[in-house]
């Protein structure tokens, strides 16, 4: 599969993202040990998608709310822990921190829902200043995480979440 | 035989002859002013005075970086990839590359706003000379609190700036020698020189606007500074019309003098985009702001501009181009950007006109502030009817507008450009089809930057016909502004000196900065009236200042209409343009001088201390976009202020945050017993994005909190915290433990349920501090208050 940034000036550098598809998505969720979900502000773009922030906590993904999204989750019962996405991605980059439950730092941190600076920005520190594995799952292709969906329309974005979340079990 | 020399060190000389023995010494400076205190430890710092400082504030806040790019391509050494673990050929790391970014961009703003300051200081001394008395009225006797701290002395005239430009200069030479191929390589070094980058573009704005203040009779902090206008509904469109763009205003203020002097002021619009028009509105407050730099290139293409006139930064560089399709001409007027136009300088101003008149060019560099004010008046008069046809009437007509949507083949490429993601090829397919709100609609969000049309491979017009659409709601409207006052009152600060300190006013909020916003400027004018309502003290300058005034209620009306102008709980204070945001920092500093006495000369450290915390302020710039806007930022990280970014500032790479999880990087001293202690986490963070309005609010009431806040202030703070927190978040706060001391603290009514939280936490009573990170001002305290 190819994919190019879907805001081309985002590139950044030589290392860039492999696009997936949910079915290679959910093994490397999978696959990683403590998988934790950011969601931000664009959690009211869609309708359907708080549904599965909810399937993917479910499926054992952690949920770091970010931004205002604390509230969307916490309305419709989804455990979650809270802070800015930059305090976030800060605790990853510390190789010491703990996690947010003292039992250990995520080691796949997915990520849909930000505002798409932040987000870019986001896959960018964790990229040059951490050892943890990011994919996007959101519509856009975000070049500079390790893992992204390609650039999708609203209808085959929404078909790739649910796609993810029913191999996930949920 | 070889022995070890002597060193003899003078810090300061009270008489022109020093005798030490048969050895005589003549001095050729004397220290010799009306101020009576005592010189400070660091008179015109030099970066390695000030270091141990900011690597207090840097282990505290540690750098958070976010690269926009991997690479450097910096010197012929390179291309080099930084990514993670890579070094440059040069040995340079990816964090230090960030740092060194960060700092070369707090260079340039620096440089920017000291390049203003010298031009403005030595037109000012050119028209009335060095000896000129800065007099800022009776009830401002701390006329330069930056310069006082910084400098250590008390300018008296014009004259005297000149010290603290010459300052300024040598410390940015040295900074941006710095940023070189193989020089500094610590990223917290680097970002040490950031912050001293920072505190020099403070002190240059200050010396700006003194400058412009004493030079032009600005209001000199007039809390009923005059209701004036803005916005395109503002402007009489049938008068010629003279637009301004920039930050400087002398040829402005020149035009305004001319107009004056030859009986043409009822004659001819006077109009502004960005900081210039702040102070064109200072100068004289029937000028008009037409909006913030999101609206130039819009208002240049609606073509009732006959002359346009622009001076230094966030001027577009494309202007010239732009303005000829509308046949506007175009005078610059600064050495920062000549246009490639011919200098007409010093030719006669009757030729000049002719020329611009008859389009023999498209515009003239005249670097000469007079001139440009009689050259500016007489184009637009003679050019006004030659360019009826294009004098508001540049937009395309609706059938127009229809048949170049129409050519849209909704290829997204202008939205993949577009910084706020715009769905601009739908809003077209709806035009299209004689369906204008939705394209009508974007403008809203729209930051004026024109990368759309830039990647359209169709050349379809994108901002022109989104302006088409929204015509009808733009060109009708008005909003009114308060006329930038300027400094704060020292009166003003003796009022709330001490609620602000302890904690009884809760907080001062600073909206400043740029107009690149993710979600459009009604979200700054929302937060403004949230901290309005609540009492807190509003502070705005720059763009920010306009987004405010751009956003009326239901009966109509601006803030500025609906709340008073005073520096005082409940008051909405525009100080004016960018460089005015000085008094900002200068009410800060302001504080420990008058209400608690504390030295000002050349004592930078044990005032940043205070204001770190005690002052409860926080700066919000939520569309910052300028390297100025940077080093405006980290000058006040530097004396202890933080500040919150909108979303797009996380591509500025930096951030200094707080780690509330880890209790040493809070330890501070008990400044009464010298007890080395935990304190709050407060402020949390010193450069913070907030991704949503709703986020920044709840930070904002979180980031005014400060550890010496009385109970009662505590309380206050809390309760402002814990309803946002509720509001916006739905919840409790989770952190509320850490800012709990006492139960004194506690609001009334939250009593029972922070308590119980309190026994989850397992919290403990602590010790409210007497704070301060310097082991120097242990058992030094003075008491407060006057
Ligand atoms: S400055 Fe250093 S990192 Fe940058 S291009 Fe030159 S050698 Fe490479
Ligand atoms: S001018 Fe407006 S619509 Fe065009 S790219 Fe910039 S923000 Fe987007
Ligand atoms: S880039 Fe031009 S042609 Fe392509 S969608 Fe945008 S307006 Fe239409």
């Amino acid at each position: 599969m190819r994919a190019t940034s879907w805001r081309l000036t985002m590139e950044a550098g030589p290392t860039k993202a492999k696009p997936v598809n949910a079915d290679f998505a959910a093994r490397i969720i999978k696959q990683a040990s403590r998988p934790a979900l950011a969601i931000g502000a664009r959690i009211t773009e869609h309708e359907r998608l708080i549904e599965f922030v909810e399937r993917l906590s479910r499926a054992g993904v952690a949920i770091i709310a970010t931004a205002h999204a604390i509230r969307y989750t916490s309305e419709r019962g989804i455990p979650a822990y809270k802070a800015g996405v930059v305090e976030a991605t800060h605790l990853l980059t510390d190789p010491d921190w703990e996690g947010f439950d003292g039992k250990g730092k995520p080691d796949l941190l997915i990520v849909f829902a930000i505002n798409l600076d932040l987000e870019n920005q986001t896959f960018q520190t964790l990229k040059n200043f951490s050892d943890v594995k990011t994919l996007s799952i959101d519509r856009y292709f975000m070049v500079n995480a390790t893992y992204s969906f390609p650039n999708l329309t609203e209808e085959a974005w929404l078909a790739q979440l649910d796609e993810l979340c029913q191999k996930l079990g949920v | 035989m070889v022995t070890k020399p002597k060193k003899v060190k003078i810090t300061k000389a009270e008489s022109p002859t020093i005798k030490i023995g048969d050895l005589v010494i003549e001095i050729g400076e004397i220290e010799e002013d009306t101020w009576g205190e005592p010189l400070g430890p660091s008179p015109k710092p030099s970066w390695t005075e000030l270091r141990e400082w900011d690597k207090k504030l840097l282990n505290r806040y540690e750098p958070f970086y976010s690269p926009t790019c991997d690479m450097c391509c910096l010197c012929s050494y390179g291309k080099c990839d930084l990514t993670k673990d890579r070094k440059g050929a040069c040995g340079i790391t990816q964090r230090a590359q960030q740092a060194r970014l960060i700092l070369l961009e707090c260079v340039i703003g620096a440089a920017c706003h000291g390049a203003h300051a010298r031009h403005m200081l030595e037109h000012q001394i050119e028209r009335l000379g060095a000896d000129y008395k800065i007099d800022l009225g009776l009830n401002i006797e701390t006329e330069a609190p930056i310069y006082r701290t910084v400098i250590g002395k008390k300018p008296e005239t014009l004259g005297d700036l000149l010290e603290g430009m010459e300052y300024a200069e040598r410390e940015i030479q040295n900074l941006l020698a710095s940023v070189h191929t193989g020089q500094e390589g610590d990223n917290l070094d680097l970002e040490s020189k950031a912050m001293h980058a920072g505190m020099i573009d403070n002190l240059v704005k200050e010396i700006a606007d003194l400058a412009q203040i004493v030079g032009y009779d600005f209001p000199k902090g007039d809390p009923d500074a005059p209701l004036a206008e803005l916005g395109y509904g503002s402007v009489d469109k049938k008068k010629p019309l003279i637009l301004f763009i920039g930050h400087n205003v002398a040829p402005g203020a020149e035009v305004i003098t001319y107009a004056e002097a030859y009986g043409k002021a009822d004659k001819v619009e006077i109009a502004g985009v960005c900081c210039t028009a702040h102070d064109l509105q200072r100068r004289d407050k029937s000028a008009k702001i037409i909006g913030p730099l999101s609206e130039q290139i819009r208002f240049v293409r609606s073509g009732i501009a006959d002359v346009i006139v622009v001076d230094e930064q966030c001027v577009r560089t494309d202007i010239l181009e732009e303005a000829m399709k509308v046949k506007t001409p175009v005078i610059a007027t600064n050495d920062k950007m000549g246009l490639g136009l011919p200098d007409r300088t010093d030719d006669d101003p009757e030729a000049i006109v002719d020329d611009l008149v008859n389009y023999r060019i498209p515009g003239a560099f005249i670097h000469k502030p007079e001139k440009v004010g009689e050259v500016a008046v007489k184009v637009a008069e003679r050019i006004a009817a030659k360019r009826a046809e294009f004098k508001g009437r540049a937009l395309p007509e609706e059938e127009e507008l229809k048949a170049e949507a129409a050519r849209c083949v909704s290829c997204e490429k202008c939205q993949r450009a577009c910084p706020v993601n715009l769905h601009i090829s739908a809003a077209l397919l709806e035009a299209a089809e004689g369906s204008f709100e939705r394209l009508a609609s974007l403008r809203k969000l729209c930051v004026g930057c024109m990368r759309c049309e830039s990647a359209c491979p169709r050349d379809i017009k994108i901002v022109s016909l989104m302006e088409k659409a929204a015509e009808g709601e733009t060109y009708s409207q008005s909003y009114k502004i308060r006329v930038g006052r300027g400094p704060i009152l020292d009166t003003e600060i003796r009022n709330v000196g001490a609620p602000i300190v302890f904690g009884e006013i809760p907080g001062v909020v600073a909206f400043a900065g740029c107009t690149n916003f993710a979600n459009g400027a009604q979200e700054v004018a929302e937060m403004a009236e949230e901290f309005l309502k609540r009492n807190f003290i509003v502070v705005t300058s720059g763009c920010a200042a306009m987004a405010i005034a751009r956003y009326k209620d239901e009966n109509g009306e601006t803030l500025y209409e609906r709340y008073p102008g005073i520096f005082d709980a409940g008051g909405l204070v525009n100080v004016g343009s960018c460089v005015a945001n000085a008094h900002i920092l200068g009410a800060a500093i302001k504080i420990p001088y008058i209400f608690a006495r504390r030295n000002l000369r050349a004592n930078f450290e044990e005032i940043a201390d205070y204001i770190l915390h005690r002052v409860g302020a926080v700066g919000v710039v939520w569309g910052a976009m300028s390297a100025k806007a940077l080093s405006i930022g980290t000058g006040l990280n530097r004396w202890g202020i933080p500040v919150i970014l909108g979303p797009t500032g996380t591509k500025y790479r930096r951030l200094y945050l707080g780690r509330k999880d880890v209790p040493e990087k809070w330890e501070i001293y008990d400044a009464k017993t010298g007890e080395k202690l935990v304190t709050d986490p407060a402020p949390e963070h010193l450069a913070y994005v907030a991704e949503s309005k709703e986020e920044a609010m709840v930070a904002i009431a979180k980031l005014v909190m400060r550890p010496n806040d009385t109970t009662k202030g505590r309380q206050i703070k809390l309760a402002h915290y814990i309803d946002l927190h509720k509001r916006y978040f739905g919840t409790m706060p989770e952190d509320i433990h850490l800012y709990v001391r006492t139960e004194s603290d506690i609001p009334f009514n939250l009593k029972e349920v922070i308590m119980e939280i309190l026994r989850e936490k397992g919290w403990k009573e602590r010790k409210i501090p007497d704070p301060t990170m310097l082991p120097r001002l242990i058992m030094k305290k003075k008491e407060a208050g006057k």
